[in-house]
């Protein structure tokens, strides 16, 4: 027997609460995964096994360089803008404004996917193979798997904007919240993928 | 089955849901990974010949499990509800009511089906499967050993039959205990009527399901020969099976991560009213403990293994020192989640048996609070420890004293626990039933277990110790000795309520008094052969070992046979046993209210709880 069979019974407060501690216990793991890839980023760049990292050039190889920081930011404002965007739809439904709602949510999704094919654009026109080193790991392991975060954001994020379109938020809003506690977050391990980067 | 079918239900996808099942889920996973795997084969550019890593076999491998995993999973029915969030039709009362395999008889143990009650079957149905394969696997290897000059199996396969059984046995024990009974008997002992999300529930076992394919499928193209941890670069260099166990980690490893979201909200939020923390019993903090500690420490093994995948398939030089790369770096990845996972096998088997102390001792369980404080420790302490797998590795020697040390204190904790249950004994009036038993037996074992671990975490010990039978004997008191012991009490304990019938008690003794005694037979010859420096992991030894391993292999069948009377009893009990009362042990949890069959919501009127369920009078000394 299922909880959702029962949420006629139950609260959506009681409902909400007990989805929202679902994902944040999710997210200690999406959390630990984040955190053990910088901790392979400045491991190897530490260590710098065999000087590696960033391999010198060669006789049949020039110098590898480290791609400029600032894909890796620019993909994060663009998050970031998705998740401001979605901040304003939520405002709009607590204060009961559906049209704030469906703008908002609109706009987060239109974001998500933005930042989902620039992130596909700059990992397609690296100027790397994938065996030029340790950096160039480290380099491929974010983008890539940024890319599959912002594949769920876009899954997500258009699902709560047709769900707001169709008016499933008018008597409560908990699943708005939720996914704005993935926003947060989504943008915030997309902020740590740049940072990284940006100390090559 | 007939009312839900017949009602006339507008949703477009309610005929999808009654459709799919673990057959249609069979077949697109097959499907596609065929199709995957022929239009990878026609279209993926062969290597250059110049290329350093030759990668094409690994993409085409991969991309085909991964076809496979999708398949299986939407055939199964895992789409439908988020795709049913997503387009803004949430599923009905009614097909939730299918879901949950309302009057669906049998069938709903082959579908994805949301009730706990149907889900803690089918993870036991998986838990003895993975074991009986993997026991299997065991009387291959001693077998094998039985003699010095080996050769009755070849090399290689030696090799992969070693590597498969470890890490089936490391899944198998991981959900052996918070599987079956976490998922069956969890709910009802707090209270509830469902697990907080049922349809994470169905998907965390039926990803299990789904990472079985690529882990057999690996068998039949190289194996798995670097063994359970799969070190690179051993692992990069290993054939094309490596890839078969990438992929059951990873999927493994998702599973986790939902199981252990899916318990602990279960457990913090629909607790019954009353049921006070400290009201809450033993069981559900052991249970929550594994879980909690899971869930940051699988993630760690989950990117080990992508990038592995990285490596072999792309590449890329994570682990390729050659090329930047460090199997250091691997080394610690694995063991940051290989030990507080040796925890999360343990705990809810203490926690079970902690469980069961009090039933069987008609007293209340000694210090409640010092137990969670044991739980609590271990579970803290479990994450600082890692690196004493490492000692000799080379990597970073300064740090082998604070290692030393941090591993030394969790015998704190565990102490802490040993003394619980001794303190619960002591002066009890013993109702000796096979869990009692058990209870000694991991006293016993568990005590062997952790000496031994305590030789290990001394850095100049471990230097001669490390890499030999020592190790794996030691690891095999603390597994098997101490988790697997819990695991089959919880078995015969738990086994009224989830069947209606009682564990015929002769085979419960039989098999208890098999296991146990071969197992001791088995691991002390290992543990002596170990001392003299015989190695672990080969396929054939110096001579002077022989008379070890023979006892070690002698021991081995008779655990076999304690085991094949274990199943015997399992399916004969489970179809021909005494009929169970409600409450056959006298027991205080709430799982005893409830008659058999139990009914679909569990209880009609949430119960309400009033004081803890260890009642049975004062502890006096
Ligand atoms: C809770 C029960 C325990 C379990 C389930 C357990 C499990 C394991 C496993 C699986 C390994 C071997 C890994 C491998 O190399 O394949 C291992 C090794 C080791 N264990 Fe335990 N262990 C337990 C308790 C302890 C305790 C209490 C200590 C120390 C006080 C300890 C210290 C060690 C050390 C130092 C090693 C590394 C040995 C080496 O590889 O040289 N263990 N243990
Ligand atoms: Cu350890």
């Amino acid at each position: 027997m299922s909880v959702e069979t029962h949420a006629h019974h139950e609260h959506p407060d009681v409902v909400g609460s007990r989805n929202r501690l679902g994902v944040i216990l999710l997210l200690v793991a999406d959390i630990a995964f984040a955190l053990s890839m910088m901790f392979v980023y400045f491991y190897l760049r530490g260590q710098n096994v065999n000087d590696m990292w960033l391999p010198a050039a060669t006789s049949d190889h020039p110098a590898i360089t480290p791609l400029s920081a600032s894909p890796g930011w620019t993909v994060t404002a663009i998050a970031a803008f998705g998740l401001l965007a979605h901040f304003y739809g939520l405002k709009g439904v607590r204060a009961g404004n559906q049209t704030q709602l469906k703008l908002g949510s609109l706009v987060a999704f239109v974001a998500s996917a933005v930042a989902l094919v620039y992130q596909f654009n700059t990992i397609a026109t690296a100027p790397f193979t994938f065996n030029d080193g340790a950096y160039v790991s480290c380099f491929y392991m974010f983008a890539i798997l940024n890319f599959v975060h912002l594949a769920l954001t876009v899954f997500i994020s258009l699902g709560n904007w047709n769900r707001s379109r169709l008016g499933l938020y008018v008597s409560d809003h908990w699943h708005v919240d939720i996914v704005r506690v993935w926003w947060v977050w989504m943008v915030v391990s997309s902020l740590l993928g740049a940072f990284a980067l940006s100390y090559p | 089955m007939t009312t839900v079918m017949s009602k006339s239900v507008s949703a477009p996808g309610k005929s999808i849901i009654e459709k799919l099942n673990v057959f249609t889920a069979v077949a697109l996973g097959a499907i596609s990974a065929i199709v995957v795997w022929r239009l990878s084969l026609a279209f993926l550019p062969q290597d250059a010949d110049s290329a350093l890593i030759f990668s094409r076999e690994d993409k085409i491998t991969l991309l085909s499990m991964c076809a496979w995993f999708v398949g299986f999973m939407t055939g199964i029915g895992a789409l439908v509800g988020p795709f049913r969030w997503l387009m803004g039709k949430d599923l009905s009362h009614e097909e939730n009511m299918f879901l949950a395999g309302k009057d669906m008889g049998p069938k709903r143990y082959f579908r994805y089906t949301t009730d706990h009650k149907v889900v803690g079957i089918q993870y036991l149905f998986i838990t003895i499967l993975i074991f009986f394969l993997g026991g299997t696997l065991a009387m291959l290897i001693r077998t094998n050993l039985g003699t010095p000059e080996g050769g009755w199996l070849h090399a290689q396969a030696y090799n992969s039959i070693v590597g498969t059984h470890g890490i089936l046995m490391i899944v198998g024990t991981i959900i052996m205990v918070t599987g079956p009974f976490g998922n069956f008997i969890m709910p009802i002992m707090i209270g509830a009527r469902d697990m907080a999300f049922p349809r994470l529930n169905a998907l965390s076992f039926w990803l299990i399901v789904a990472a079985a394919i690529p882990l057999l499928w690996g068998q039949f193209i190289g194996g798995i020969t670097t063994g359970w941890s799969a070190y690179n670069p051993l692992a990069s260099q290993a054939p094309l099976g490596m890839d078969g166990y990438i992929m059951y980690i990873c999927i493994f490893a998702i599973s986790t991560m939902v199981a252990g979201a899916n318990i602990t909200t279960t457990v913090v939020k629909m607790r019954a009213k009353g049921m006070t923390w400290n009201r809450t019993p033993i069981f559900i903090y052991g249970t929550v403990a594994s879980v909690a500690l899971a869930l940051p420490a699988f993630p760690v093994f989950f990117l080990s293994q992508v990038l592995s995948a990285f490596d072999r398939a792309l590449g890329t030089s994570f682990y390729n020192t050659k090329l930047g790369g460090s199997g250091w770096l691997y080394e610690n990845l694995f063991w940051l989640m290989g030990h507080p996972e040796v925890y999360v096998i343990l705990i809810p088997s203490l926690a079970a048996l902690m469980e069961m102390a009090p039933v069987f001792t008609r007293r209340p369980l000694f210090s409640f609070n010092v137990a969670i404080m044991g739980i609590a420790g271990i579970s803290g302490l479990s994450v600082l420890v890692w690196a004493h797998h490492m000692y000799i590795s080379g990597w970073a020697p300064l740090l082998n004293a604070p290692f030393m040390l941090t591993t030394e204190l969790i015998s704190i904790p565990t102490g802490m626990l040993f003394l619980v249950l001794i303190g619960t004994l002591w002066r009890g009036r013993l109702w000796m039933t096979m869990p009692l038993m058990s209870i000694f037996a991991l006293l016993w074992n568990f005590m062997i277990g952790g000496i031994t671990g305590i030789y290990l975490s001394d850095v100049p010990a471990d230097g001669f110790l490390h890499g030999s039978m020592y190790v794996t004997a030691h690891f095999h008191y603390t597994l098997m000795g101490a988790g697997l012991t819990g695991a089959l009490a919880s078995l015969v304990y738990w086994f009224p309520k989830m069947t209606g019938r009682m564990f015929d008690k002769t085979l419960s003794w039989i098999s208890f008094w098999m296991v146990q005694i071969g197992f001791n037979v088995a691991f002390v010859g290992m543990f002596m052969v170990g001392l003299a420096g015989q190695p672990r992991r080969v396929e054939s030894y110096a001579p002077t070992f022989n008379t070890a391993n023979m006892v070690t292999t002698a021991g081995a069948y008779i655990i076999m046979i304690g085991m094949l009377v274990l199943l015997y009893g399992v399916i004969s009990s489970a179809r021909s046993g005494v009929k169970a009362p409600k409450n056959p042990w006298q027991a205080k949890t709430l799982e005893w209210t409830v008659d058999y069959p139990i009914p679909l919501e569990n209880f009609d009127v949430l119960p309400t709880v009033t004081s803890d369920p260890y009642g049975y009078g004062k502890a006096q000394s």
